[in-house]
């Protein structure tokens, strides 16, 4: 990630609407605005609608989540199931409280499930050619409907173009023409960042549900070691799960 | 930079409800004010709570706000000339509909009226503030493909009519109630006027101008419309690239009267898909992918629901832009003629059965 190009979309953007000073920094991989940890994946739009899905109607008795994640070789799975498992808490709208996983080589596969008896599966594998675009699925399977944000009958992964030219095939998939030039990873953290500097997003929130993600991919890998499932008390008090304002055309 | 005052007029445009939030986001804009065209329009926008004003008579808005700058036409096609008028007249600037007007002769009084008011007038082509688009254009400019030598474009929806009826109109539509061709009922003033998209980004892409066009309608999908709803155009740019444009409604809808969840019964509303091939290679694109997708509430049928709508705020910087820096919009009402003027030869052949050259050369 270009650290230097993402603080000058932020500033692009505190410019432009207004929100409090503030900068991305990066720290083990994970980007943070002062010591709160960035949750971009919350800021992705497909994530955003299918969040709006299951508070909107759309779904109704949310009952499974299955999510897959695929990164290039040497990628931080724990990292990885960590972004995963805050995914599954967040759309999901309850905690995780308990985790069993198998894992394997550059692999890891968990099943775990939320407080309010959801059942989440979440596939990560590090097995990707360096280079090579990462990719996941987020699938949402209710008593009223199915949610995804990859098309049905295909395991390939939509781009918007696809260019044949002199050097091979180029895909490519530009999703914010605010922040045009900035890779998909960088996109969402300068987002979320905004988000954060504008107070749409709660710091302590983000801190909390960090935390939560963290503590429960490492029990994930200590699940796969002792061959037995990890239990996660749920402490009362700030729902780390609430979705934030976002832009709504429909 | 000051905050442009701007207003909406109309509210029964298909687009309206597209600039709510960037109109109330933007810093750089204070939505002071709207003006429906009736109240079944002004009851349609109170839906959305927008907490902006809104009236019934132009003339009392103004009244009310003597500081607008700028307005906002969301009208029907056949209120344009007049309300463009009001407001050069009155020095306001324009963000005008897709469509200013098909009558030639308005359209030049347009221009000479914005021109001798000094307004800016940009036209609403809200695709090239897509960044899809704007990675295709940067493709082509990097010669990745080389010289374009033929272009396939859809701008394939839903019907609009059942909302927005005037859209089912000739004479709202079209601006004047013109039969397709001989021995056929229906009119000008269908899918063909309310998609323009794909007829001016090949001219950005190539840049080059039309030559001929020739084009085809079918067998409408709708029963009663007195207006085309599937048609077809193949023809020329005066570079020599080929181009096939499927502008159709084809994509049936829910017959709803204020668009909403479950308004689409194919899985996706609108496309615009684009396949270019060059001499150097080729390019297909989905300006409207990826997306997310369900079969949740309301119909329980596979949707497909978009995850992105940049276009109406880089749209709205620019006007703001054109209008404080005194710039040209790229979209301008002299640049847009070409585009009504080939729009106008595909009506033209549907009638003649031949081929049309483009602006009449």
């Amino acid at each position: 990630m270009n650290m230097k190009k993402m603080n000058k979309g932020l500033d692009f953007l505190r410019g432009k609407y207004g929100a409090a000073k503030g900068e991305i920094t990066v720290k083990d991989g994970h980007c943070f605005v002062g010591s709160t940890p960035l949750l971009p994946g919350r800021m992705e739009r497909k994530i955003v609608e299918l969040k709006k899905m299951t508070e909107n109607g759309t779904l109704e008795g949310v009952s499974t989540l299955r999510f897959s994640s695929f990164a290039p070789k040497g990628a931080d799975l724990e990292a990885m199931l960590a972004k995963e498992l805050d995914l599954a808490a967040y759309l999901g709208a309850s905690d995780v409280v308990r985790v069993m996983a198998a894992a394997s080589g550059a692999a890891i596969n968990v099943l775990a499930k939320l407080a309010n008896d959801v059942n989440v599966s979440v596939e990560i594998g590090a097995g990707l050619p360096k280079g090579a675009e990462p990719y996941d699925r987020h699938e949402i399977i209710a008593k009223r409907g199915v949610a995804c944000d990859q098309t049905v009958d295909t395991h390939t992964k939509h781009e918007s173009i696809r260019c044949w030219g002199a050097d091979g095939m180029e895909e490519f998939t530009d999703v914010d023409t605010e922040l045009f030039g900035l890779s998909y990873d960088e996109i969402w953290n300068v987002r979320a960042a905004f988000a954060l500097l504008q107070k749409r997003a709660d710091a302590k929130v983000w801190k909390a549900a960090w935390a939560k993600a963290t503590k429960a991919a490492k029990l994930a890998f200590a699940a796969d070691k002792s061959k037995a499932a990890k239990t996660i008390a749920v402490k009362k008090g700030l729902d780390t799960n609430q979705s934030i304002k976002v832009a709504e055309v429909r | 930079m000051k905050p442009v005052k701007i207003a909406m007029m109309g509210m029964t445009h298909g687009h309206t409800r597209k600039y709510y939030q960037t109109l109330l986001d933007n810093q750089k804009l204070d939505w002071v004010a709207s003006c429906a065209q009736d109240v079944d329009a002004k009851k349609t926008y109170e839906l959305y709570k927008t907490g902006v004003p809104c009236y019934l008579d132009p003339e009392e808005m103004y009244k009310k706000h003597p500081d607008i700058e700028a307005v906002v036409i969301a009208s029907a096609n056949d209120r344009h000339f007049e309300q463009v008028k009001w407001c050069a007249e009155k020095g306001i600037h324009i963000l005008s509909m897709k469509i200013p007007t098909f009558d030639m002769k308005e359209y030049d009084e347009m221009i000479a009226l914005c021109d001798k008011a000094g307004v800016v007038c940009q036209i609403e082509l809200e695709m090239h503030y897509n960044s899809v688009v704007r990675r295709l254009k940067k493709l082509i400019a990097d010669g990745a493909i080389g010289k374009i030598k033929s272009f396939q474009a859809t701008n394939i929806t839903l019907s609009p009519v059942w909302a927005f009826p005037w859209q089912g109109d000739p004479k709202a539509s079209f601006g004047s109630v013109v039969p397709l061709k001989a021995g056929d009922p229906r009119f000008r003033g269908g899918a063909l006027c309310d998609h323009p998209h794909i007829f001016d980004l090949i001219r950005h892409l190539t840049g080059s101008s039309f030559d001929y066009i020739y084009a085809e309608v079918a067998p409408n999908l709708r029963d009663g419309l007195k207006v085309e709803d599937m048609l077809m155009a193949v023809g020329k740019m005066k570079d020599g690239t080929s181009f096939l444009f499927d502008p159709s409604w084809s994509r049936l809808e829910e017959k709803l009267k204020v668009p909403g969840p479950g308004w689409e019964r194919f899985p996706k509303r609108m496309e615009v898909n684009v396949t270019i091939t060059g001499e150097k290679g080729m390019i297909s694109c989905d300006c409207f992918g990826p997306n997310v997708y369900h079969n949740g509430a309301p119909n329980d049928r596979y949707t497909v629901q978009y995850t992105y709508f940049d276009e109406w705020i880089g749209l709205i910087d620019e006007f703001v832009a054109c209008i404080r820096e005194h710039k040209t919009p790229l979209i301008n009402l002299k640049w847009h003629k070409e585009t009504i003027q080939a729009m106008l030869g595909c009506y033209e052949s549907i009638q003649s059965g031949k081929i049309a050259k483009v602006g009449g050369k």
